[in-house]
């Protein structure tokens, strides 16, 4: 489903940020990366959709059909992305639009530019949009204006943003990081069965999330891939990954409820 | 230096040359401009003697005036529709988290401030030079000046908005067009209305102004009045100027509460 092949990324001011990344992800697998803040896991993600352009390597999404590979044209780009389903880390709605237009807008990548222009989603797309959001438990909100939601509503509709694109892929970055242990695990159950229907990939800041949802882990430090696999992360590797003073120094609240 | 560290006195030394400095400019500017109370005070009876003239209003003036006013009202109008619509336009080409080309950027902001310098007569003057006396230049005239001004303050409201939902918009797939529509608009659409409705009312100022000048409307009334010594004529109009303005200007304000009074109290 998504290959990356040797992908590395150097920041504005020269630094190497990414080094060589290299892995594979296939529909059904919810893989959790962690990684120390600053080690580039936002930046991944973002190479990965399109946002940012890798310097080199390969990212490669394969559909059921046809099989994309990231470049810099814009025509090509668009059509990949609306296949990517993307979750911001606190919620990125359009706010004084209601719930179900910001759900809408996810099938903006589908349908014509002047149609979209005179709003022209048909009954079938709010249907389609009415259904995500059923699923993720806030088709309740769908006329409620978005900056009238709280955290973990914003970011279920969020998630029906992305469901409506019947993505391959999903990425979520830091998808709960503001939200309190109840909507954390609202959100994360959300989540874990969509892989029926894609990959997802979402970075997160604590292992304790990451082996109670996720189905493997990718540890990164210093641009390189230092674990990927089970994810119930050894001790060891958590220090190997946070460095051996994390217990006292960045360990962050637990949210797990 | 921080004042209120300094005791008693000593506080006051600082202020005494900036006090002196002031006084100087204000004095050197009143000779030049020959401020003179004396003048003001003698002058009075001639004001008195003037508003004696005046009073009371001709009323049977009112009723040919009507038209005039409403004249001034649609100057001020279609002038402001044309305005808006254009300034949109030139908005989101000034704007710099729309349009990555920063030649057309600085252009459009350019033009937009050389607009702001121009005096509002001489717009006028341009504009009868090139289609001829009456309202229709007195509208053009309003629709330029207030690009000049909305241009600038919906480009600098365009590049106010939360940057976020645009790249989660453009993340996804959507064109230029449509995260413009879906993304940007609905931030920036409460302070477009805002300074549109505003604008109408220094419009209505305007066209009033402008008609005096040679545009038509209250404004030419006025000013014939007073030309020909028909004081009273002159009262009636002056007053449908001052109710023209005061409506408008309330017009706007309950225009303005209905759609922000919501927004802001949820």
């Amino acid at each position: 489903m998504l290959t990356v092949k040797n992908l590395a990324k150097r920041l504005p001011d020269g630094r190497l940020l990414l080094k060589d990344i290299s892995f594979s992800v296939n529909k059904g697998e919810f893989v959790g990366i962690l990684g120390e803040s600053g080690v580039g896991k936002t930046v991944l993600l973002r190479c990965i959709n399109g946002l940012t352009m890798p310097d080199s390597g390969e990212v490669m999404i394969a559909g059921p059909h046809v099989t994309h590979r990231i470049n810099g044209n814009h025509q090509e780009l668009r059509k990949i992305q609306r296949h990517i389903g993307m979750i911001f880390q606190g919620s990125i709605l359009v706010k004084r639009l209601s719930a179900l237009e910001n759900v809408l807008t996810g099938r903006l990548g589908w349908i014509s530019p002047l149609r979209s222009l005179l709003y022209g989603f048909t009954d079938e797309e709010v249907q389609h949009a009415l259904a995500a959001m059923e699923r993720v438990g806030v088709r309740h909100l769908a006329n409620r204006r978005a900056e009238t939601l709280s955290g973990g509503e914003m970011q279920r509709v969020a998630i029906a943003r992305a469901l409506i694109q019947d993505p391959y892929l999903l990425l979520a970055d830091e998808p709960v990081s503001n939200l309190d242990p109840k909507n954390t695990e609202m959100v994360l159950d959300c989540l874990r069965p969509l892989t029926q229907q894609m990959a997802i990939i979402g970075v997160f800041h604590t292992p304790q999330l990451v082996s109670k949802y996720c189905t493997r882990a990718i540890g990164i430090k210093d641009g390189v891939i230092i674990h990927d696999g089970s994810p119930h992360i050894t001790r060891h590797m958590q220090e190997e990954i946070y460095g051996a003073e994390w217990e006292e120094d960045t360990a962050r609240p637990v949210a797990v409820a | 230096m921080n004042l209120a560290s300094v005791k008693g006195l000593a506080r006051y030394r600082a202020l005494i040359l900036p006090t002196a400095i002031l006084t100087l400019l204000v004095w050197g500017a009143a000779i030049v401009t020959r401020v003179n109370l004396a003048t003001l005070v003698d002058g009075i009876p001639r004001g008195v003697a003037l508003w004696r003239h005046m009073f009371p209003p001709a009323w049977d003036a009112f009723s040919e005036l009507l038209a005039p006013a409403l004249e001034t009202v649609q100057i001020a109008f279609v002038g402001t529709v044309f305005g808006v619509l254009f300034a949109l336009v030139v908005g989101f080409v000034a704007a710099a988290n729309i349009n990555s080309n920063r030649i057309g950027r600085e252009t459009a902001r350019g033009l937009l401030s050389a607009e702001r310098a121009l005096p509002d007569l001489i717009t006028l003057l341009l504009f009868v030079a090139i289609v001829g006396l009456g309202p229709f230049p007195g509208v053009m005239a309003v629709a330029l000046s207030s690009v000049g001004m909305l241009g600038k303050l919906f480009a600098d409201a365009i590049e106010e908005v939360d940057p976020r939902p645009v790249e989660a918009l453009g993340a996804i797939g959507a064109t230029k067009a449509q995260i413009i529509r879906f993304a940007v608009l609905p931030q920036v659409l409460p302070s477009f209305i805002a300074n549109s409705m505003f604008r109408f009312d220094i419009n209505i100022r305007m066209s009033i102004f402008l008609g005096a000048v040679g545009a038509g409307g209250i404004g030419f009334h006025l000013v014939s009045a007073v030309r020909l010594l028909e004081y009273q004529a002159a009262l009636s109009a002056i007053v449908v100027v001052l109710v023209l303005v005061l409506a408008c200007e309330k017009l706007s304000d309950i225009v303005r509460t209905k759609i922000f009074g919501q927004a802001v109290l949820r």
